[in-house]
Order: C-alpha cells, then structure tokens, then sequence
C-alpha cells in the first residue's frame, strides 16, 4: 500500500491535515457569529451573561438608590438627581463597559421598573425615556459602545435628562392638587438663576459618578476579573 | 372555576396597578379631608387580602419617617396643621402603596410576565432583581465587615471607600453574576426563540377584582366626602 503514495504527496497530505486542524482551532472574528451569519456593526445580541450582570448592576443601584421614596416628597427642584446622581452614573457605567452593546442602559431601565413602579411610577417612565435618549445620542456621537468615552457619556447624561421630565411632572402635580408647594414653579419658571446651578451640579455629579465607574471598571479589567 | 375560588394573594400585575395609584393618588388627593380614612380602609383592606404581614412591616417606619417630615412641613408652613396632615397622608400613601409589591413574589410575578409574553430576558432580568436585593443587602454588610476587620479606616475617606468598599463590591458583584450566569445555562434556559411553558400559570382571579373594586370605591368616596 505505502509504494502507492510518493514521499511528496505523503508531505503535502500532513500539511494539509495540520493546515486544516489550525483552521478548526482558530477562534471566529468577532464580527463573525458561530453560524456563519455576519453580525451587524452596532447592534450584537446578548447572551445569558449579559442579561445577568446588568440585572445585579440594576438591583445594587436600587438599593443605594433607596433613599427615592423619601426625597420624592420634598418640593425642591433637582432634589432627586443630587440624591440619586452618583449611584445612578457609577453602577450603569460599569454595566455598560462590560457588556458593551447598544440597549445596555434602556434594559437596566426596564429592570430597574419593578421596584421603581412600587417606589415611585414616574421616575420609572422619565428612565425609561431618557435612557433610550441617552443611548441614541450616545450611538449618533460614537456609533457604539467601543470605546469609554460612549459609556462614559451614556451615564453622564442619562440621571440629568431626567431634570426636565420630573420638572413638568411636578409643576402639573402642584398646578393641579392645590399649589401649596410652589418650590418647583418657583425654581424653574420665576427663578432659572436657581434651576441652572442645581441642574449644573446634578451633571457634574453625574460626570464624577460615571468617571468612578469607568476607573473601577479598567483596574477590575487589568486584574483580569471583568470579562467580556 | 379557579376565577371563583378565593385566594389571599394579589396578582402581581394587579399589585403593581394598584400600587401605582394608591401613590399617585395619595400625592394629588393628601389635602382632601377623607383622606385619613381611606388610609384607614385600605390599611384593613390590604390585611383583608393577604397584605397584613407586609403591613406590619411598613408601619413602624411610615410613623417614624411620615412623623419627622409633617413635624417639618408644620414648622415650614408657619405651624398650619393642615400641611402637616397632608405630608403625613402622603407618607402614608407611599407607604402603604409598597404594601401590595412587598406581597407579591417575585417568581409569581415571573410568571404573570411570562403569561402575557414579555420577552424573557425582561423576565429573567427582573426576577433577578426581586430576588437578589437582599443578597446583594448582605453583601455590602460582609464587605464593610471585611473593611472593619482590616482596620481599613474611616469609609468617610474617597480613597478608603474606593479602595476597600467600592473594589471589593464590585468585584464580587462580578463574581456572583458569572456564578448566576452559569448555572442558569446548565439549566438549559436560553434567551432565543425556543418554545417554553409557563409552570403554574397566574391568573386574575375574583379577588383580585374585588379587591380593585374596593379601592375604586374608596377614591370615589373620598372626592365626593
């Protein structure tokens, strides 16, 4: 049998075989999903993992998040986003760095609606809103979530968004019940010199939130315990 | 025939509606004279149906917190009584309005969900957040324990509280999603469009409605008081 085969073909068999197995180890591109089908540009699908951590990230906002059912009562504009700002920024940012794929913070708004409609209805409906604002702004400057300055933004400006929702929200609910607590109007229509510093301080709370976020993210990264 | 058998429990979906306007209700209607009645009514109501454990549960806190902010608003408002009531109706509102989602479970409440078709990864990720609050609670108490335990310093401190509360949170809340994550994919749960049944399926039942009756009643009641 073996005087069949010459020494060459034997040679070009086995490289052939090598060249094959290296073909089979070598894992997909990322662009490239296991059936063969290519992935579009922005849009990814999300796996199990994803879903999960995001649901953790959203119940460890809540719960340092806890305190909205007490300032919710407080007739003072912006009151809400100085309590909740920061926790509000961090904890999406970390989500959507390790995920890293569109619709991250509109999920972590629908989870969050759960406790929120028992918390405080509104406030689920104005995240809801200004979390797809958020992204789709967030996908119109970067086109993904690829880079950190994407996250970084998303969470930026996902908390402030909110000011003008609750602001209208507010001022119909005092107009409407009996006006005793004017504090709203007042800030926002009679006296903006007051809304605008609140509303300024609100995003840079924000902004010092989300950039905590993207640090503890990069060092959990470097360490080797954030996965994609 | 399980629509006419009674059940001490809400379903969820109904919980969630009638929590939305006991709260909504409660901040627009505080001012109104019946309002401390309805309060009264609902208070019984919800025990009639299932809720007097979680009542027993908000009430200690809805007198403490609802006190200290009507004894504000008295003081802010020039002693007016009346603003002080309404503050206090509208804690006791809020309080009362977590009542019907402390009640609900959060697999029945996956279930409802699952019954009208939302997407699973909404489901998933909502049950995960029900359930996992107090695991989550637990955690921050062993990582402040841990913090003490190595004499870490005052949490006050950015530096401390970033480096031994912020990193070691984070990274465990790493850890217990990957746990998560994985043992919900041995179990053979997947995200895509694969057929699934719903276990014991929810449905509204004539308590519910009921129930949804009788706190429709009481709002009428209040407006023409």
């Amino acid at each position: 049998m073996s005087d069949r085969y010459t020494q060459n073909e034997r040679e070009r068999a086995i490289d052939e075989l090598i060249a094959d197995a290296q073909r089979r180890e070598t894992p997909l591109p990322e662009s490239v999903e296991p059936s063969g089908k290519k992935k579009s540009g922005i849009f990814r699908r999300y796996k199990i993992k994803d879903v999960v951590f995001l649901a953790i990230i959203t119940a460890m906002t809540l719960i340092t998040g806890s305190v909205m059912p007490l300032l919710i009562h407080i007739p003072v504009f912006g009151i809400i986003q100085l309590g909740l700002g920061l926790q509000f920024s961090l904890f999406p940012v970390i989500g959507m760095m390790k995920v890293r794929k569109p619709g991250a913070l509109v999920l972590m708004s629908l989870f969050s609606g759960v406790l929120l409609v028992f918390m405080f209805p509104p406030m689920f409906f104005c995240l809801l809103i200004c979390a797809v604002l958020a992204e789709a702004l967030t996908l119109a400057v970067f086109r993904g979530y690829d880079r950190d300055a994407a996250c970084v933004l998303a969470g930026t400006v996902y908390m402030p968004l909110t000011l003008p929702f609750l602001a209208v929200y507010y001022r119909f609910l005092y107009d409407w019940s009996d006006g005793a607590n004017e504090a709203v109007s007042q800030l926002v229509g009679a006296r903006p010199l007051t809304a605008i510093p609140i509303s300024l301080t609100v995003i840079a709370l924000c902004l010092c939130g989300a950039l905590l976020g993207r640090l503890i993210t990069n060092e959990l990264k470097k360490a080797g315990r954030l996965k994609q | 025939m399980s629509f006419f058998r009674w059940k001490p429990r809400l379903y969820p979906i109904v919980a969630i509606l009638a929590s939305v306007f006991i709260l909504i209700f409660g901040i627009v209607c505080a001012r109104m004279p019946g309002f401390p009645y309805f309060l009264a009514g609902l208070l019984v109501w919800l025990t009639l149906f299932g809720c007097g454990r979680a009542c027993l549960r908000v009430l200690p806190a809805a007198l403490i917190v609802g006190g200290i902010f009507s004894s504000l608003a008295y003081v802010s408002s020039g002693r007016d009584a009346a603003s002080a009531l309404a503050m206090a109706n509208r804690f006791g509102a809020l309080f009362l309005a977590l009542v019907p989602g402390m009640s609900v479970e959060p697999v029945a409440m996956t279930r409802s969900l699952s019954a009208l078709h939302t997407p699973r990864a909404v489901t998933l990720g909502m049950l995960i957040v029900m359930s996992f609050l107090p695991v989550l609670r637990a955690e921050i108490g062993r990582v402040r324990e841990a913090m003490k335990t190595r004499g870490a310093g005052s949490p006050l401190r950015p530096r401390i509280f970033y480096r031994a509360f912020l990193i070691p949170l984070v990274t465990r809340l790493v850890d217990i999603s990957d746990t998560l994550a994985l043992s919900i994919e041995t179990r053979g749960f997947t995200l895509g469009k694969a057929k699934y049944t719903v276990y014991k399926k929810e449905w509204i039942r004539i308590s519910d409605i009921l129930f949804a009756a009788g706190l429709a009643a009481g709002a009428v009641l209040v407006v023409l008081w």
